[in-house]
């Protein structure tokens, strides 16, 4: 028996009103809780879903222009050194950084120039899963290649060259199956012809080359300087460079789903709190006797308002524990209703749930100042008029 | 032991300015018995709180034990209704979700350290005395009007109180049931417990050693 035995008996009281009260505050705290995690995974798997949509990083040789001009004769810029990245070693290097878990797509090139039917066209060499696991917008006529000796000819190419599906086609002195023709991109890759790129390798005698490598980072909770030191410092002789537009774009829709998830929060934290603010204002009313045999015992204006604040903080450490853990079984139920988990799943964590109760706790503990400062305001001598 | 002078109250009541006690002075000693007699909304409850610190004079002095009681602060007045002062209402004398022992106990609960056992064995000693013991762990609302009378006499005798002030402590109790709660208040009397009781029964107030008759406001006259 202390202090506390008069708010936690008053609940008991009244359980309806008490459990109704938990309940309105439980549900509240757990959309927000669920809100919270959906946002986290669903930001998580949209971002990864746009890195579908093209890299956010260029991996390339260092270069050193220079400019050149003798005699009086200007030659333009001229590219010194022009090396190629090492395939197997460069792929290596950027899996092992320390953010590695943030890569998602490593996709490799080398691109060349030749003549086909005697006309002029670049030859990119890929890796056709990774490739396609950043251009999810490819769609050809025909298929994809899935043979060594086919390849995937860009719209424009295919119009210049007259290339048709199924067409053969000689390659730097090797026959190539055309297995599809690209439909329009609108970039460039309707005026090239894609190829394996181990055998594009082979074909040019440069093996394990490549002229550069797109990668595909997630940038949501770490910023992609972080993603590009790193690679940096395993790269030192590679030049590495963030899109930064297609990164801003992408971040910007992550945010928007976070920024949506966290305004309802709010939305729904501060009708919750209202309600307790509310309920705890007409409980002072009707206690003015309670306030009044209190004070005429010698209790103190802060004890009147202790005991209002911890009858709200009761409620709001309650409504804290049941609804991290109905929010935290709620976001499995809605990411598996809306098929966005993608092996992504919320994380259960102690410290979060102390957290939440504490939060959540103090939160009604403020909604109950008020309530809790009048009643300890109600003045002896009125509080006893209802006696 | 308890002194009053001058003293006066008024309330507002929809906008007029309604004088309740006028310069009204009386003197209780240690172990005095003092009534309060009048009609109804003579002023006699508004003159029980003032003396019991509940409600706080416009003009006039009260001492206690030679303290002038309106230089004391707000905690100097808890601190005096804690222990030395105890009030015992007409109706309304437990918070209803309190057991009586609670009840008993609420001038012990007023911090986070438990009420010890010695509060405990006194509370318990006090509802026997008050021939409660079987219903300590009852509600409120499960006791008539005079067991709740006396629960709150039982609080008043586990904090050792020095003044006992009632107001109208029989006024909603049949006869019989007053009768016995008139009898515990001589009791206590006797053994040394000052008490300043308002009542409407002349025949209870004769059991007074002292007993004051209020008009309007005014103190009109003392007998003994
Ligand atoms: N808090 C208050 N506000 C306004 N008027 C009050 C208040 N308390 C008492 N009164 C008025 O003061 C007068 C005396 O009241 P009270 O002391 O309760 O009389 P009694 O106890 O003798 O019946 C009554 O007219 C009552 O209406
Ligand atoms: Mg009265």
């Amino acid at each position: 028996m202390n202090i506390l035995t008069i708010p936690l008996r008053n609940m008991r009281r009244r359980p309806s009103k008490t459990m109704l009260l938990l309940l309105v505050f439980s549900l509240g705290v757990m959309s927000i809780v669920a809100l919270y995690q959906v946002s986290l995974v669903v930001g998580h798997s949209l971002e990864k879903k746009l890195t579908a949509f093209g890299a956010n990083m260029i991996i390339s040789p260092a270069t050193e222009k220079l400019s050149v001009s003798y005699g009086g004769f200007h030659m333009g810029d001229m590219l010194v050194d022009v090396e190629n990245l090492p395939e197997e070693e460069t792929v290596l290097a950027i899996r092992s950084i320390e953010l590695k878990d943030r890569i998602s797509a490593i996709a490799p090139k080398l691109v060349t120039m030749t003549k086909v039917n005697d006309i002029a066209v670049a030859l990119v060499g890929v890796h056709w899963r990774d490739e396609r696991g950043i251009k999810s917008y490819w769609a050809p006529r025909g298929e994809f290649p899935s043979a060594s000796d086919q390849v995937l000819v860009g719209s424009q190419a295919a119009a210049k060259l007259g290339l048709a599906v199924e067409d053969r086609v000689s390659i730097i002195g090797q026959d190539f199956t055309v297995s599809g023709i690209l439909h329009e991109t609108g970039g460039d890759d309707d005026t090239v012809i894609f190829l394996n790129l181990h055998t594009l390798q082979a074909l040019v005698g440069r093996s394990n080359a490549t002229s550069f490598i797109e990668v595909a980072a997630l940038c949501n909770g770490c910023p992609i300087e972080d993603i590009v030191a790193q690679i940096r410092g395993q790269l030192p002789n590679a030049e590495v460079k963030a899109l930064q537009n297609v990164v801003n774009q992408r971040m910007a829709s992550v945010r928007f789903v976070q920024k949506l998830a966290f305004s309802i929060s709010l939305v729904i934290l501060v009708t919750a709190t209202s309600m307790v603010g509310l309920s705890m204002l007409s409980a002072v009313n009707e206690r003015k006797k309670d306030i009044g045999i209190l004070r005429s015992l010698g209790y103190g204006k802060p004890q009147i308002f202790i005991i209002f604040c911890i009858e709200a903080g009761f409620i709001g450490v309650l409504s804290g524990l049941a609804g991290y853990l109905g929010g935290f079984g709620a976001s499995f139920k809605a990411l598996e209703f809306l098929s966005l988990s993608d092996g992504v799943s919320p994380v259960f964590s102690v410290a979060h749930l102390l957290l939440a109760c504490a939060a959540f706790g103090l939160i009604t503990v403020v909604a109950a100042v008020y309530p809790a400062w009048k009643g300890a305001g109600v003045d002896p001598s009125t509080a006893l008029v209802a006696l | 032991m308890l002194c009053a002078k001058n003293i006066s109250k008024k309330f507002v009541s929809r906008g007029n300015v309604v004088p309740v006690l006028k310069e009204v002075s009386m003197d209780i000693a240690e172990g005095e018995f003092v009534s309060i007699v009048g009609r109804s909304g003579s002023g006699k409850t508004t003159l029980l709180n003032v003396l019991s610190t509940l409600v706080q004079a416009d003009g006039g002095k009260l001492y206690y034990q030679d303290e002038n009681l309106s230089t004391f602060s707000e905690s100097h007045l808890n601190r005096l209704r804690q222990s030395d002062f105890s009030v015992i209402f007409q109706f309304h004398h437990l918070l209803p979700y309190l057991t009586v022992l609670e009840n008993t106990l609420l001038p012990f609960m007023r911090s986070l350290s438990p009420v010890g056992k010695d509060a405990l064995r006194k509370a318990r000693q006090c509802l026997d005395r008050v021939g409660l013991a079987d219903k300590a762990d009852r509600l409120p609302g499960n006791l008539s009007g005079g067991e709740q009378q006396r629960v709150a006499i039982a609080r008043a005798l586990v904090k050792s109180s020095k003044v006992l002030f009632a107001d109208e402590p029989t006024g909603s109790l049949d006869r019989a049931t007053g009768e016995q709660i008139m009898g515990l208040l001589s009791e206590l009397h006797e053994e040394g417990l000052t008490v300043v009781m308002v009542t409407h029964e002349p025949a209870y107030a004769r059991l007074a050693e002292r007993v004051v008759e209020i008009e309007d406001g005014l103190m009109m006259k003392e007998s003994t």
